[in-house]
């Protein structure tokens, strides 16, 4: 039988951000989304004053002032380092590990029963170390499937259950269990969305406890096979396994909101070809081609009241390729054949599509330079990526991609790339 | 319309080179290298520096109150959180709200964090003051070119 634990960082991008500048502790933090639109973090101390998830900046921002909130912008090369920092600690627990998101990661545990104290003594040592050596503090949730060390996570972090930020499902009591679920909402399952969560409550169903002791034939008539097996797994069923392998991807995308609305081609043609070279960094890091390019430009959706512009079309390549340059040319192409004038665009994008592994190449049957240029382009993109490995990203890159890109999101409160950049480092001082 | 009618092999005028590391390859004669057995030997400077890489943090020094340690001005420490803090450690601490380095005293009760410069009193932790030792201390590097 296998026992999961859900190992689940608290407050993740605040907690980073919070780490490295002590001028932050016991303040409220929160961190924005792209363009600096809405709060996607919230620090414990913000939670405390009631701001919910996902509000506008701009909406709390007079509240915020108020409270001495400290707001900063999505420092993603610093929640990444820090989030592969923590499976790379876990993946010291055990190999058994699904990076399930940048805070969440699925343990398989039933091998760890005789460690002392049993699995909750494993769940404290793991958090334990996460506190040592990265200062970043988890909780952990166990039990016999996903779906209950999910809720087992949930209970150690609102201190329903357990101790300490373990909550272990395997050694409650049924009937302490049975009861705990009652307390909880069904919208807490993993899973169950507010959708599903508001026709459940239509059928009575407001509690984990309600919903486990549902007919589970019932469950699939009435909603779908997921859920039924969501109902076997609140049962301790296990019907999730672990999903440890990640496939690569068989798409890249890249593509973000502008800062302000770009209104010329020359403008687009610098994003788009900025946003095919980020792409490509992570085609050739999975060692694949790309067959296809998709580009697509639009205007804000959500002021109807200026004129409406979308489109975005794919175009499959002579011949696969991982080459910036090749990759860049074609994206260009596709955008100047969508690009109407007169409209103010918001967002724009790319997809990298068709993608093959490099050793499964086909040569294009009529390439007039056969696979001549290829050794010289493999070794071109090798260097472009490591001097923009050991420099930092677009310090070396086509000048397609422009030079003051004035189209580049808004981040207005980024804090440094305190351990993924020199210039970043956070500074201590002896005086 | 192009036609095919028969199919060759020509080299690339510019064939793409294979490398080829060398303890792969088998020497079935003559006398062997005596350099085989130490392929990859090259030094990293990582490895010397750094004991735990998941759990090491950079910090650049600004001040000359640790000189006595030889941390000077411009040093940028390695500092790694999975050692244990002890008594004569150096440290980063976080101190009501600054970044600092300097030696972790720790004995009979007291806790005091000590700079290396006779211009820079002991500053002992007492009530009043946020103290918070971020990491230990285990090495430090400068490029001077």
């Amino acid at each position: 039988m296998p026992v999961f634990a859900l190992v689940d960082c608290n407050n993740f991008y605040a907690s980073c951000e919070k780490l490295f500048d002590p001028k932050l502790k016991g303040k409220p933090v929160v961190v924005l989304s792209n363009n600096d639109g809405c709060v996607v973090a919230r620090s414990a101390e913000v939670k405390a004053l009631g701001i919910p998830m996902g509000v506008p900046w701009f909406q709390i921002r007079e509240q915020a002032r108020r409270h001495g909130i400290v707001a900063f912008s999505s420092n993603y090369a610093l929640y990444a380092d820090m989030s592969n920092r923590v499976v790379e600690v876990l993946s010291g627990f055990t190999s058994n590990i699904e990076v399930y998101s940048i805070d969440e990661s699925f343990l398989e545990v039933s091998g760890f029963g005789n460690w002392p104290g049993g699995l909750t003594g494993y769940g404290g040592e793991i958090r334990q170390r996460i506190a040592d050596w990265l200062g970043l503090a988890v909780c952990v949730g166990i039990a016999p499937t996903k779906t209950l060390a999910k809720l087992a996570n949930h209970c150690a972090k609102k201190g329903l259950a357990g101790t300490a930020g373990v909550c272990d499902f395997t050694t409650m009591a049924p009937e302490t269990l049975t009861c705990l679920l009652g307390r909880i909402e069904v919208g807490e399952v993993w899973g169950v969305g507010r959708k599903i969560g508001a026709r459940l409550d239509a059928m009575g169903i407001k509690t984990v406890r309600e919903l486990r002791d549902m007919d589970a034939e019932t469950i699939r008539a009435r909603f779908s096979v997921v859920l039924e097996r969501t109902v076997r797994e609140l049962r301790g069923v296990s019907c999730l396994a672990l999903e440890e392998l990640v496939p690569d991807r068989q798409q890249i995308i890249s593509s973000r909101s502008f800062g302000t609305l770009v209104y010329d081609l020359a403008d687009l043609e610098e994003a788009v070809a900025s946003y095919i070279a980020k792409a490509a960094v992570k085609l050739r890091a999975q060692d694949s081609l790309a067959g296809g390019v998709q580009v697509y430009i639009r205007t804000n959706i959500f002021k109807p009241e200026v004129p409406q512009y979308q489109r975005g079309v794919t175009m499959p390549l002579p011949e696969a390729s991982a080459d910036t340059r090749v990759l860049t040319a074609w994206a260009l192409k596709v955008l100047r054949r969508i690009y109407r004038p007169g409209f103010g665009y918001h967002k724009a994008g790319v997809m990298l599509l068709n993608l093959v592994p490099r050793s499964s190449r086909q040569f294009a049957l009529f390439d007039a330079q056969g696979g001549a240029m290829d050794g010289r382009s493999e070794r071109l993109m090798g260097v472009l990526d490591s001097i923009n490995g050991r420099y930092g990203r677009g310090a070396l890159r086509l000048a397609a991609e422009g030079v003051d890109r004035s189209w580049q999101m808004r981040r207005g409160n980024l804090s440094p790339g305190y351990t993924t950049s020199w210039a970043g480092l956070p500074r201590v001082r002896a005086n | 319309m192009y036609r095919q009618t028969q199919t060759a092999l020509l080299p690339l005028p510019d064939p793409p080179k294979q490398y080829l590391p060398l303890d792969g390859v088998k020497v079935s004669a003559g006398f062997p290298s005596p350099a085989a057995d130490y392929e990859d030997a090259r030094l990293d400077i990582n490895e010397y520096l750094v004991r735990n890489p998941v759990s090491t943090f950079f910090f650049p020094v600004q001040g000359d109150s640790m000189q006595g340690a030889e941390i000077f001005d411009g040093d940028i420490l390695v500092v790694d959180r999975s050692v244990r803090p002890s008594h004569g450690h150096i440290v980063i601490a976080f101190v009501n709200g600054e970044r600092l380095v300097k030696r972790l005293y720790r004995r009979a009760g007291k806790v005091a964090l000590v700079a290396e410069h006779s211009a820079y009193p002991p500053l002992p932790i007492g009530d009043g003051i946020d103290l918070e030792i971020w990491g230990v201390v285990v090495g430090k590097f400068k490029r001077m070119v």
